[in-house]
């Protein structure tokens, strides 16, 4: 007794989750073990083995069942999860298409009926094959974003070898099959088609066969269109993000190689930040202004103070840095430098002034004066010094 | 004779190790006047000028430029732990905002651990900000106003462009080996 179809279809969607499981294993193993069908029935607690036979959802391979084609398209086509065709599969419909073509060109004046009937077989196989190059598409397109999203955190060396596996097997292939620059393409051979079938559909005599010309000919400048869709997608989206991902690799292998020994490698060298030394225009001035100072020769004499050892000044350089650095940014160094002797020592000695000055020439701190402005005087303890105003920056810091 | 247009930041910012950004002014003056600085910089300081589609620099065959070195060192430590984070890096490093909390946790939980604590430049957080200043005066990264994030600017596809010839290098080296032995 026939099935009600309605029934079969409430079947499948009251099941679906083990009918989803079933198709799941057919694709990893390409059949269902009987054995692993038990597991999956037991599981789900629902024994519809017999029901699956009855509706012709599984064909029995002697202990084993397979899901019949007709039930896996559709499976395939409502989850979106097609198996890819290896190119050449999909290449054969060119063969097909080819003949059929030549065919309809021989027999043009010939019967009508078997003109009319190659006329839809070769609407079929151009269909059979769009589908084909579509399902194709969506799958490497899939198959491409779960690469690049990486959510199962494949390594590297397993990311690469997908990727040129993908495009090795299918999308080079795939897209030679459908570049319009390949004279032998399917796509240009569908382009010839369509020429021919142009100039049909318009001075056919046979009304029908016109009809049926006409039919193809719209058939086949959607194909065209679609074909170019999937070209454009496979050239512009696939192809660049899977030589990404080979690119990636690339680099990051360099990037391990360095760090297994970077003191080692050679690395692109930039140029350090040079400082330049040239002389200032007011060095006549500035010299003048000393030996003026010291023009007049007063005989002094000095008592050397009884000093011990521990008495002598130091410089402590990284003090200095350190309350230097705690204070950026200063304003103005000399001024900073005075202040700060003169906190604590309450007066400004030349020596030590001139021992604070070294810190300008650290390379931890950036320097920023304008050597137009106007000088300005600190007292020291020996001489009245003319300094400029100096800005103390931290590298990188304001 | 007649300079180009901005001939002195030119020379300046490159001389001070940074790079010229095609968003800057400069950058088209310079690449109009290529050939003038390329044999400028050559014949003055012995380095190489270097324009690419988005961004010039100088090249010096200094051997003892440790900043470089650092700069390095940190991409190959970010672009490590990004992958190892399952994250495509090479995006992230082209268009992702870095936080530099981030970066710290990165590199404080890293296993080249013992790589960053020899750094002096990337050892603790206190350093690496001030790396990071230097980075971004030479133009390879982009400071956000707050100064708690940072983009990178095109110049990272220098570095980039040695791990793949510093791998390239390898591969072939490897090759060779194995046809002598």
């Amino acid at each position: 007794m026939r099935t009600e179809p309605r029934t079969i279809l409430n079947f499948l969607s009251t099941y679906f989750d083990i009918i989803k499981e079933l198709f799941d294993i057919q694709v990893k193993d390409g059949l269902v073990r009987m054995e692993v069908l038990n597991e999956v029935l037991a599981e789900h607690d629902h024994d519809i083995l017999n029901k699956l036979i009855e509706y012709k959802f599984f064909k029995k391979i002697q202990n084993d069942y397979e899901i019949r084609p007709v039930y896996f398209k559709m499976l395939e086509f409502i989850l979106s999860e097609f198996k890819p065709l290896l190119p050449e599969t999909i290449e054969k419909y060119e063969h097909s298409i080819t003949a059929l073509f030549k065919k309809i060109k021989e027999g043009i004046s010939k019967d009508r009926n078997i003109l009319l009937q190659r006329i839809t077989d070769l609407n079929n196989e151009v269909r059979d094959f769009t589908e084909a190059v579509e399902k194709n598409t969506i799958r490497l397109i899939s198959e491409t974003k779960e690469l690049k999203s990486n959510v199962d955190k494949i390594d590297y060396r397993e990311k690469v070898r997908k990727a040129s596996f993908w495009i090795d097997y299918y999308i080079t292939p795939l897209n030679s099959i459908l570049d319009v620059g390949n004279k032998n393409s399917i796509t240009n051979r569908l382009l010839d088609i369509s020429e021919y079938i142009n100039v049909r559909r318009l001075n056919f005599e046979d009304e029908l066969a016109r009809q049926q010309f006409e039919k193809l000919y719209s058939f086949l400048a959607q194909t065209n269109d679609d074909l170019l869709k999937q070209s454009k997608t496979l050239t512009n989206e696939l192809l660049p993000l899977i030589e990404r991902i080979r690119s990636e690799s690339m680099i990051l292998t360099g990037w391990i190689e360095f760090l297994k020994n970077p003191s080692k490698s050679e690395v692109p060298f930039v140029p350090k930040s040079l400082r330049a030394y040239p002389y200032n225009n007011s060095m006549y001035f500035n010299a003048l202004e000393y030996v003026n100072e010291y023009m007049t020769n007063v005989e002094i004499y000095l008592e050397d103070p009884a000093m011990s050892a521990s008495d002598k000044w130091i410089f402590n350089k990284d003090v200095y840095m350190t309350k230097l650095t705690q204070e950026l940014p200063v304003k103005n160094f000399f001024e900073w430098a005075g202040k700060t002797l003169k906190s604590e020592y309450k007066e400004i000695e030349t020596e030590k002034f001139f021992s604070l000055s070294t810190l300008l020439f650290e390379d931890s701190i950036e320097l920023e004066f304008d050597p137009t402005a106007d000088r300005q005087v600190i007292r020291t303890s020996e001489m009245n010094l003319r300094v400029p105003k100096i800005k103390i920056k931290r590298h990188g810091l304001s | 004779m007649d300079f180009p247009r901005y001939h002195k930041d030119i020379v300046s910012d490159l001389l001070d190790g940074k790079f010229i950004l095609a968003t800057d002014a400069k950058f088209i003056e310079l690449k109009n006047s290529a050939d003038f600085y390329g044999k400028f910089f050559k014949e003055t300081f012995e380095f190489y000028l270097d324009i690419k589609s988005d961004y010039a620099y100088l090249i010096s065959e200094e051997t003892m430029e440790m900043l470089s070195r650092d700069i390095c060192i940190f991409l190959g430590l970010l672009c490590y732990e990004l992958d190892k984070e399952g994250k495509n890096f090479l995006e992230e490093i082209q268009y992702a905002e870095f936080e530099y909390d981030y970066i710290d946790s990165l590199l404080d939980n890293s296993s080249y651990i013992d790589l960053i604590q020899n750094n002096n430049q990337l050892k603790n957080s206190e350093a690496r900000r001030q790396f990071f200043g230097t980075l971004n005066r030479r133009n390879i990264i982009d400071r956000s106003s707050s100064d708690k994030r940072f983009t990178f600017t095109p110049a990272y596809k220098v570095f980039m462009d040695f791990a793949k010839n510093f791998a390239k290098g390898k591969l072939n080296a490897a090759e060779a080996e194995a046809i002598e032995e």
